[in-house]
């Protein structure tokens, strides 16, 4: 059955993977160069260097970014959806619609909304204060934070809905996110010491939050679909559903 | 009907009789691999070549 899972969770990881990539082909390469000329023009050669002399070609760079981003989706996939959601199946609100996108959010949350945070998406060619492995730990620290307030908060509304009322379950599921607010005003100030043009900054901010938001979006929709393919029909589907929910469900339709 | 599916301890000791120890730890090893290259993977060939990748899902690790 977990096999069963994972498999579905492949699957929707690569179609949303495949609309990420072909959104790193289409936007996220053209655009990143871009970035990269411009803030090489403001700001003149900096003291680290770092990632700007690349020990790749331009070419290899746009095409192994466009298979990071496919390989990116089906990673997602697998974890969110193959394993995270046969695990937590059982105690997801909602219809399964509505639990696939619940994970999606909580899976956004955790891999990018909760570090980011922390550590906004900074355009290419952008000098930042911290250093990598700070940003690293600081990255990493948030993705388990923001993991840990996604199951606190849906373990607060599982509490509070039998006894409160969704409403206020909802609330208080929502109340849970504010602790992410502890970890943020722990967190190191990470200053951009160059100049960055505001307008360059916010497009980019822009551009990354659409792109993560759309790969759930695609990732959650995906799922949803298998999901209801697999309950309406196909052998083995019939047997999980009755697994699953009981004789009754079978029979209803 | 109670099933052993029904509830999160449930899946965990359905999942524990269908997976070895063995391929647990291979599954989670490659997938614990798979996500350090993409997110957190600094050797300069693998950072270079996915430069563009880690800007456009805002990964800021470099």
């Amino acid at each position: 059955m977990l096999v069963d899972y994972v498999l579905r969770g492949l699957k929707a990881g690569l179609v949303a993977g495949l609309a990420f990539g072909l959104f790193v082909a289409l936007v996220g390469n053209p655009l990143v160069g871009l970035a990269e000329t411009q803030s090489h023009d403001e700001t003149g050669h900096h003291g680290e260097g770092g990632h700007h002399e690349s020990v790749v070609s331009e070419a290899v760079t746009g095409a192994v970014s466009v298979g990071s981003g496919v390989v990116w989706g089906v990673l997602l996939g697998v974890v969110t959806f193959g394993l995270a959601y046969y695990f937590l199946e059982p105690t997801l609100p909602g219809a399964s619609d509505t639990e696939s996108y619940l994970l999606a959010a909580a899976g956004f949350v955790t891999v990018s909304g909760a570090p980011w945070l922390v550590l906004p998406p900074r355009p290419a060619g952008v000098e930042q204060g911290l250093p990598t492995d700070v940003r690293t730990f600081w990255y990493a620290t948030m993705m388990v934070v923001g993991a840990a307030v996604c199951l606190l908060s849906g373990y607060a509304y599982r509490r509070l809905e039998p006894r409160f009322g969704t409403s206020t379950a909802i609330g208080g599921a929502a109340l849970a996110f504010g602790l992410l607010g502890v970890p943020v005003l722990l967190a190191p100030a990470n200053p951009t010491p160059g100049v960055v043009s505001t307008d360059l900054a916010a497009s980019h901010r822009g551009f990354v939050v659409f792109g993560q938001a759309g790969l759930w979006v695609v990732l959650a929709g995906a799922h949803a679909w298998l999901v209801r393919r697999d309950r309406d029909g196909g052998p083995t589907a019939e047997g999980r559903r009755s697994a699953r929910e009981g004789p009754q469900a079978v029979s209803s339709d | 009907m109670a099933t052993a599916n029904d509830s999160v301890h449930g899946r965990i000791e359905s999942a524990r009789t269908e997976l070895t120890a063995t391929k647990t730890a291979i599954g989670l090893a490659f997938v614990a691999a798979l996500g350090f290259a993409l997110l957190f993977g600094q050797d300069p060939m693998l950072h270079d070549s996915m430069h563009n990748f880690r800007h456009a899902a805002g990964i800021t690790c470099h």
